[in-house]
């Protein structure tokens, strides 16, 4: 091991709720280790499979550290080095020509969350392409759906503190895998177990976490709303709610009655695959049994009815009285609790009204020309993301990128399955070598990313990129000449009651410091209602269903023009999905891996060592009336495309339903991966993925 | 690819580890821990916490050392469970001396 000369404070970038305080170990101008910190009572002195080693990352060969031009044909992977006035001057010249020829919206900016933090993350380059008035990305890849319904039903509030589920006495944790995907929250799960709580995992797969628990329900996917919907039902009829909760703090409580008569136990039980006498048992243990917690993960929206299940299962806690105490409601994003400023994150007045908008989803279909856009998309700008993996699409997407007359910038760390087609690659710096101050979708801290070795290379953070971009068009607005740490003062409202004790510089000292919040042992927003929505109470009839089906102005860099707006329902419920047919009769599930994130690390050997190759998951009774051997090479098709894994067989999967984990690169694993057959259809809300209604056939692959 | 007790762990037992771990993965017979793969999130706590350095990520073992999987895989499925911090071995203390920690 080296010798450590400085350490310093940081913080994890990535996409997950639990943003760990990380110690940088460094030695000379090299990072050489990363630990969790042991101070941080989140973090607790523990990284994870995916960041533990990010040295690894940071100082791989692999890395990309000067801006490359490309040199033979698309998708070839040939590029030559340039200089950064080179690479400008080159994506200023065809911008200014695409401009005026089609106009700035022939330019389609493409991110997502590669790294999250505030300067870097989701709206760091929402100020730059507002002012070009390029097309504006709706970027509904993780919880938009979700975000949509819960915020329909309680407003947008943080709700629980996952730390107060120490404090609970029932949880059931819907579509949530915290064991691979949240693991810095299982020790307050497992403290409450340990106290006696129950712990119920509802879960089409029995995941690591389903394993610990008390009782695993295995339900069909894509049918959660129709279980919460029969869980209403009998807490209902059976007199278990809190009446006195429900009249002072709720609206709409008669007509969720009488769409809830619509779900017994039996109907539900023919939807969900959950039987009759189990719902009952859930619906009483959980309304009885208080203070009980809902942990709904991400994964609850990604199909045809998963706005819905969101509202149906945001309506329990009001019912049973669960807000009442610490430990008790139920927990989504509590990334609403962090005082942002997000118009001065994304300038949304620079929108000029009428600029459209896309949904990222649809990347591989406009791309093509499959999707009628006046102008057409001549231009991709792609950080952050790594669409060739994480999108759906998959064949359509390398197809539109392979196009000669599309000009594509992709920001990058490696020359990943996308970069591989860019015309001008751009070096990303990491987060050792970049500053940012990070919120989180997974607890109540705030924590600060200092940099602890310089910029290796010519690589850049997202904010000197977009300060770059802006300089080299000629934008001359002080918004891009301010520094990292001015940007920072102004994410924030510094002035809010959860800010109050906080500064810079005491997260310059410290770290990390948790909101200006009470503890988790006494953390209960809602005993006494108080939701943030238009009534103030919890809406089981939701009035917001009234503007129709959107999404968060957060996910569409501050524009609230072309939203879907399509009818929503104002009381949660469930409709069937289209099936596969005979043609394709298994469900497809594709979650976050284990040891990946999203398509972070799916290059790195470590992380490939634990994952194994490409592999789907499919019950030994499927198998064996397939000819499928444990082991054996299978194809998977639906009707969008198809990819070769090897197949596990196990008990843990449903009959009828398959796993294939999301974030093997394509270039690595025979060409296609998971996103080849899911179609790029939304769910119910928020324009969410609909990628555990996905329907394929398996096959042995001759 | 899991996470793998060694040789040193042998006559030591300081189950510090036990301590760190969030999942309960750590089996006990009276000389040694080993790791049920199965359970183990491969989150890595353990490794410094070892006053021993007898914990590793699997893929860092050289090939002499790669039996420790099957071992740890094998022996994990036959022992109790260990959950709690337990006092070290006695002579503990000598051996990690002798080893240089």
């Amino acid at each position: 091991m080296q010798k450590v000369d400085r350490t310093v404070l940081g913080a994890c970038p990535h996409d997950c709720p639990d943003t760990c305080s990380m110690l940088m170990d460094v030695s000379g101008d090299k990072l050489v280790g990363v630990r969790g910190n042991p101070d941080h009572p989140f973090t607790a002195g523990r990284l994870c499979v995916k960041v533990n080693h990010y040295e690894e990352r940071v100082h791989s060969p692999d890395r990309v550290l000067h801006p490359l031009r490309r040199s033979g044909p698309k998708g070839s992977g040939q590029f030559e080095r340039i200089t950064w006035d080179q690479a400008l001057s080159e994506i200023t010249s065809r911008w200014r020509d695409i401009i005026a020829k089609d106009g700035p919206t022939a330019i389609l900016p493409y991110s997502y969350l590669g790294t999250q933090g505030t300067l870097n993350g989701l709206n760091a380059g929402d100020p730059f392409f507002n002012k070009l008035g390029a097309t504006i990305s709706e970027r509904t890849f993780c919880d938009s759906g979700a975000c949509t319904g819960y915020i329909m039903t309680l407003g947008p509030t943080p709700g629980m503190d996952p730390e107060s589920f120490r404090h609970s006495k029932y949880i059931v944790l819907f579509a949530s895998n915290p064991m691979s995907t949240n693991t810095h929250m299982w020790p307050f799960i497992a403290e409450a177990q340990k106290n006696g709580a129950k712990l119920v995992v509802v879960d089409p797969v029995r995941t690591r976490s389903a394993q610990a628990a008390d009782w695993h329900l295995a339900i069909r996917p894509g049918t959660d709303a129709a279980l919460a919907m029969g869980m209403i039902h009998v807490i209902i009829t059976e007199g278990l709610t809190d009446r006195d909760y429900v009249d002072n703090y709720t609206v709409g409580f008669d007509e969720l009655a009488q769409r809830a008569a619509e779900y017994p136990p039996e109907r539900v039980a023919s939807i969900t695959g959950v039987s009759p006498d189990d719902v009952r048992k859930l619906a009483r243990e959980y309304a009885k049994t208080q203070p009980s917690a809902i942990r709904i993960g991400v994964a609850i929206e990604r199909n045809s009815n998963g706005g819905q299940a969101v509202r149906a299962l945001s309506c329990l806690p009001a019912l049973v009285g669960a807000w009442r105490k610490p430990g008790g409601g139920i927990l989504q994003l509590p990334l609403w609790a962090f005082p942002m400023d997000w118009k001065n994150l994304m300038r949304p007045d620079w929108v000029v009204p009428g600029t459209r908008v896309l949904n990222q989803w649809l990347l591989g279909q406009a791309l093509t020309g499959e999707l009628a856009l006046d102008p057409p998309i001549r231009s991709l700008f792609v950080y952050n993301a790594n669409p060739m993996v994480v999108a759906p699409e998959q064949a359509k997407i390398r197809a539109g990128l392979g196009r000669e007359d599309l000009f594509t910038v992709v920001s990058e760390h490696f020359i990943t399955d996308t970069a591989r087609y860019a015309d001008i690659i751009l070096p990303a710096t990491t987060q050792a070598e970049q500053f940012d101050l990070m919120f989180s979708w997974g607890h109540l801290y705030l924590t600060l990313n200092q940099p602890a070795i310089p910029p290796q290379g010519e690589a850049v953070p997202n904010t000197e990129l977009f300060r770059r971009l802006a300089k080299a068009m000629g934008f001359d607005d002080p918004q891009f000449r301010l520094t990292d740490e001015e940007l920072a003062a102004r994410a924030y409202d510094w002035s809010a009651p959860a800010l109050q004790g906080i500064t810079l510089d005491r997260l310059k000292r410290e770290g990390w410091a948790r909101l200006n919040l009470p503890s988790s042992d006494q953390f209960a927003p809602h005993a006494q209602g108080g939701f943030p929505t238009p009534s103030g109470k919890v809406e089981l009839k939701a009035s917001m269903a009234a503007i129709g089906n959107f999404v968060l102005d957060v996910f569409r860099q501050g524009s609230n023009e072309f939203q879907d707006g399509s009818p929503v329902d104002p009381l949660p419920g469930w409709t069937p999905s289209d099936g596969g047919g005979a043609r394709f009769p298994l469900s497809l599930i594709s979650p976050k891996s284990h040891a990946f994130l999203n398509s972070g690390y799916g290059n790195m050997r470590r992380q490939l060592a634990h994952s194994g190759e490409q592999h789907v998951l499919i019950h030994p009774a499927d198998a064996g009336s397939r000819g499928i051997a444990e082991g054996s090479s299978v194809r998977v098709a639906s009707a969008a495309g198809e990819f070769t894994a090897i197949a596990k067989l196990s008990e843990d999967v449903l009959p009828g339903v398959v796993q294939a984990p999301m974030g093997y690169w394509p270039g690595a694993s025979g060409g296609a991966t998971v996103n080849a057959v899911n179609p790029a259809r939304f769910g119910d809300l928020g324009r969410s993925p609909a990628f555990s209604d996905t329907r394929v056939e398996v096959t042995a692959a001759g | 690819m899991p996470h793998v007790v060694t040789e040193n762990c042998r006559l030591c037992r300081f189950t510090e580890c036990v301590a760190v771990c969030p999942v309960e993965c750590f089996h006990a017979d009276a000389e040694r821990l080993y790791i049920d793969p199965a359970v183990c999130i491969d989150c890595g706590a353990c490794i410094p916490a070892c006053p021993v350095r007898a914990i590793a990520d699997s893929i860092d073992l050289s090939p002499e050392e790669a039996s420790w999987e099957a071992v740890n895989r094998e022996r994990s499925a036959a022992l109790p469970l260990i959950t709690k911090k337990e006092p070290p071995l006695p002579g503990a203390d000598e051996r990690r001396a002798a080893l240089g920690y």
